[in-house]
């Protein structure tokens, strides 16, 4: 579903990602893990084109992507949850997440508010359908982006810590509702996260991302009981407590 | 008949006050014309100067820079002089002059005038958006870059938006400001109020009977003038008030559902 062929990103002379090969398949949920500053936000953004490779090629489904092809090829291939929300604060949450559908897919203002109204409910917040996102708390505010995300129905989903900016206790209602998304075979996810308890339940893959290379990828299993990289053994020895 | 009474017998004069009310027009008109132009070419000065960074177009970018910086810091009233004295304007068939009710010299002056203050405003106004658009947050643009939306569309439907709720204070004042500018024209030409006011004084021995011109002259028509002003701008700022109330209360209403 995403191929990524040696891909090499540097912002000025600082090189962050050094050659990424890799091949998210339909359908998979991959995690990916790796120090702060590894490179794991520029890898996942490199596959919506948030940011574009020095060298190298993306793929998404068929398509090369391109500058020019990126509106194209997100429109109907992905949607992305980010660690601050991003949610359009002008907008109510209905009209944040009817603005992509009906401007983009051209789906009337009806339908638009029945597919947005059904992810709503699936996270629980249809009661926040006329309410200006600022007024939610951060757990359901991103409960919103994922909603919001899920309006556009496109198999993937991209998420870049999407807990780290949250109050503890509003981590897991988050997390429940991507461990509900991860049931469904349809969707191809790529998670960018801490969360250790997430990987282990939801994951196909996980990848350690660290100065700028795959260090180490493999099953939740093969992770969690026996790293070979040492910088990945250390890497989890101080994240699992 | 006592001085200040002479005075005030100028606005009893017909003639005087269509003379003046005109004037009050053609600042009204000069204002208007001035603030939409500028706000627009503003918006795209801005929008230039912010989003035209890479490649070839960063030639663009710097002639906004060099735009923006030039008439910014430079007074109104330089750029006033200059294009008042020496603007080229072609020459207007007195028939289309007619047409408005306006002499080719009056049609020339409001031309000049206007082309003199969009000058000066559109560089203000576009450091303003420029404000606006960079007080929205990076993060929206990477949510509609990642929904599938182009540059343009998330300027449109995301940002713009945002941007012009930013900058509504700012710009209001801005637009009260442009309304006070008009009057630099008053050294000039007879064309907006003050500068017909000023003539006024000047002539108001003509209408008072007096022999010389006296303080309560002054005191009366700048009084007017101040009158005429501040009822204008007020409104202005009172009408944006309530707008932006409105708009704030429904935005409350629709939080306590
Ligand atoms: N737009 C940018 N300009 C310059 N440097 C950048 C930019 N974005 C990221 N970097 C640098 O690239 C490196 C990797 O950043 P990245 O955000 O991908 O790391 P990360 O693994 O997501 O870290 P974190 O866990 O803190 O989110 C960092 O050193 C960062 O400073
Ligand atoms: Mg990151």
């Amino acid at each position: 579903m995403i191929r990524l062929i040696d891909v090499h990103k540097s912002f000025g002379n600082q090189e962050v990602l050094k050659g990424i090969n890799l091949h998210v398949k339909e359908g998979e949920k991959l995690v990916i893990i790796g120090p702060s500053g590894s490179g794991k936000s520029t890898l996942i953004r490199l596959m919506n084109y948030l940011e574009e490779p020095t060298s190298g090629q993306v793929y998404v489904h068929t398509h090369l992507m391109s500058h020019n092809r990126r509106a194209f090829i997100n429109k109907i291939h992905s949607a992305m949850v980010f660690q601050q929300f991003n949610l359009y604060p002008h907008l109510t949450v209905m009209d944040n997440l009817t603005l992509g559908p009906r401007k983009l897919k051209k789906v009337p203002k009806r339908e638009a508010e029945e597919i947005a109204m059904h992810y709503l409910k699936r996270v629980k917040l249809e009661h926040k359908a006329n309410v200006y996102p600022t007024t939610l708390s951060g757990g359901q505010q991103q409960r919103i982006a994922i909603a919001r995300a899920l309006t556009m129905q496109n198999r993937v989903l991209l998420f870049d810590e999407p807990t780290s900016a949250l109050d503890p206790e509003m981590v897991q209602e988050v997390l429940d509702v991507m461990i509900g998304l991860s049931k469904e075979k349809n969707f191809t996810m790529v998670v960018v996260t801490h969360e250790m308890g997430f990987a282990r339940e939801v994951a196909d893959r996980v990848i350690f991302l660290d100065g700028g290379v795959i260090l180490e990828e493999g099953t939740p299993e093969h992770f969690f009981k026996n790293p070979q990289n040492e910088r990945c053994k250390a890497f989890l020895g101080k994240i699992i407590r | 008949m006592t001085e200040l009474q002479a005075s005030l017998l100028m606005l009893s004069n017909g003639g005087l006050m269509s003379y003046f009310f005109k004037g009050v027009a053609f600042t009204i008109i000069i204002a208007i014309i001035a603030i939409v132009i500028g706000f627009v070419f503003g918006s795209v000065l801005a929008l230039v100067r912010n989003y035209c960074v890479s490649g070839p177009q960063r030639i663009l970018k710097w002639l906004a820079v060099a735009y923006i910086e030039v008439f910014r810091n430079t007074p109104l009233m330089l750029w006033i002089f200059i294009c008042l004295v020496s603007f080229p304007v072609p020459s207007i068939p007195v028939a289309w002059a007619e047409a408005i009710a306006l002499s080719t010299t009056e049609v020339q002056l409001l031309f000049k005038s206007i082309v003199a203050l969009v000058l000066f405003t559109s560089s203000v106004m576009a450091e303003i958006i420029r404000g606006g658009l960079n007080s929205v947050d990076k993060g929206q643009f990477e949510a509609g870059y990642s929904q599938g939306f182009t540059f343009v569309q998330v300027l449109l439907y995301i940002v713009l938006p945002q941007t012009i709720r930013a900058i509504v204070p700012t710009m209001l004042s801005q637009i009260i400001t442009t309304i006070k500018d008009t009057s630099y024209i008053a050294n000039i030409a007879y064309i907006e109020f003050l500068g017909r006011v000023f003539r006024m004084i000047q002539l108001a021995p003509m209408y008072t009977g007096q022999p010389t011109q006296n303080v309560s002259d002054v005191f009366v028509l700048c009084g007017l003038a101040c009158a005429i002003y501040f009822t204008i701008n007020f409104a202005i700022s009172l009408l944006v008030r309530s707008l932006q109330k409105r708009q704030k209360t429904v935005r409350v209403a629709y939080a306590a559902e």
